[in-house]
């Protein structure tokens, strides 16, 4: 975990300072009043390299990834419930009453 | 869905708890989750921790889940009194519950008081007008009374509604499929698939229902959803294995002396049985001479 957490809060921190970095290019325009159209180039870099490092960091954190198979030997359907909800008292089993002698007490 | 861990996990614990091994309570909570129904041993395990007051309290709240539990597996095995018993308990702790007035109804519909029973369910719903398990119970009443036209009229009322419902698809499936009314029970299945398309169990019965319906399109169609069931159990699939072997024969039948060029290829049918051989050479190899003689037949028609 160590080292991509590590990278994680580097890529948050890069993130971070690319949008400080467009925040004060904002004002600066707004000081020679010229129109923002679009970020300079290097925060662009900083926002891919950011991204790159964020995801990486999200990918292997959290441990690791278990693949969905749903034709693998444990994963594999063997039964579907008993439809409880449709449940009826009156079947064949009422022929043959337990002999359990359980009782509340 | 029950997936292979799950049926050894409740099998072991089954066990365990039956030669008192402790484990009784995850055992009846995994019972629940799965909703399997064991009446018996629900009944017997559950009674024994509902009557020692030390493990009983232990459970905190869920005691009377418990108590709810124990109460449908003893009108399920006919110990009314029993039942009787439980819900009182839980009437005394919830009383005006709506889930205790339904106990109250299922108790009444497992001593056949048929009229009784419909009343209270019709003044519960009165309350609560889109309550599903209560008109569950009503198309169950139907079905319990032998009125299976009934059961069919309330289910497709209450489908209507709830629509996404699939245990209502597949009680309706499976009704029909009891009527032999095999047409109506693709178009449930047709509809479970659609809902939930990696259970392979709905696929294998809609292809064994088209099977059943015959005609050479069904075959064909069969034998792609036996295909489908295949690739979704990773050929673990017995009953799979035999369809494929089936249609293939059917199918055979049916074409011969057309001469078609789509004929087919004998392919999938020769591999299914070698699965087939395989797995009864694994599993039971006192059979293996009735299944090479089936599939001998088979290949002979």
């Amino acid at each position: 975990m160590g080292a991509g957490f590590f990278v994680g809060v580097i890529g948050v921190l890069i993130l971070l300072h690319a949008a400080y970095s467009t925040i004060q290019y904002r004002t600066l325009l707004k000081i020679t009043d010229e129109q923002f159209s679009g970020a300079p180039i290097n925060v662009v870099i900083e926002l891919i390299a950011g991204l790159v490092l964020c995801t990486w960091a999200a990918l292997t954190v959290p441990g690791k990834f278990l693949s969905i198979l749903p034709h693998s030997d444990e994963n594999r359907v063997v039964s579907l419930p008993d439809n409880l909800d449709f449940m009826i008292f009156n079947h064949r089993g009422k022929a043959f009453p337990l002999d359990m002698d359980v009782k509340l007490k | 869905m029950v997936s292979k861990t799950e049926e050894e996990e409740v099998n072991r614990l089954e066990s365990q708890v039956d030669n008192g091994g402790g484990g009784a309570w995850e055992y009846l909570s995994l019972v629940r989750k799965l909703k399997l129904r064991r009446s018996d041993k629900v009944l017997k395990h559950g009674c024994s921790i509902l009557n020692d007051s030390k493990k009983r309290s232990a459970l905190g709240s869920e005691e009377w889940t418990l108590y709810e539990q124990v109460a449908i597996a003893a009108m399920d095995c006919q110990r009314l009194d029993l039942a009787k018993d439980c819900i009182k308990v839980l009437q005394k702790k919830f009383p005006g519950s709506k889930r205790v007035g339904r106990l109250e109804a299922m108790l009444l519909e497992a001593k056949e008081l048929w009229a009784e029973a419909e009343k209270a369910y019709s003044s519960l719903l009165e309350e609560n007008q889109f309550d599903q398990v209560i008109h569950k119970r009503r198309v169950a009443m139907a079905k319990a009374q032998g009125n299976i036209s009934g059961a069919i009229e309330w289910l497709n009322k209450y489908l209507e509604i709830f629509m996404a419902d699939h245990d209502a698809w597949r009680e309706l499936g499976e009704i029909y499929i009891s009527l032999q009314m095999y047409k109506q029970a693709s178009y449930c299945y047709e509809e479970l698939i659609l809902a939930q398309p990696t259970i392979p169990l709905y696929h294998l019965t809609y292809a064994d229902v088209l099977y059943t319906l015959g005609g050479l399109e069904n075959l064909h169609a069969a034998k792609k959803y036996y295909a489908a069931t295949i690739d979704l159990t990773g050929g673990k699939n017995m009953r799979a294995l035999f369809g494929i072997c089936l249609c293939v024969s059917g199918i055979g039948q049916l074409t011969k002396g057309r001469n078609k060029e789509d004929k087919e290829s004998p392919e999938l049918q020769t591999l299914s049985a070698l699965v087939l051989e395989k797995g009864y050479k694994q599993q039971s190899p006192t059979k293996l001479p009735l299944l090479t003689s089936a599939l001998k037949s088979l290949k002979l028609s």
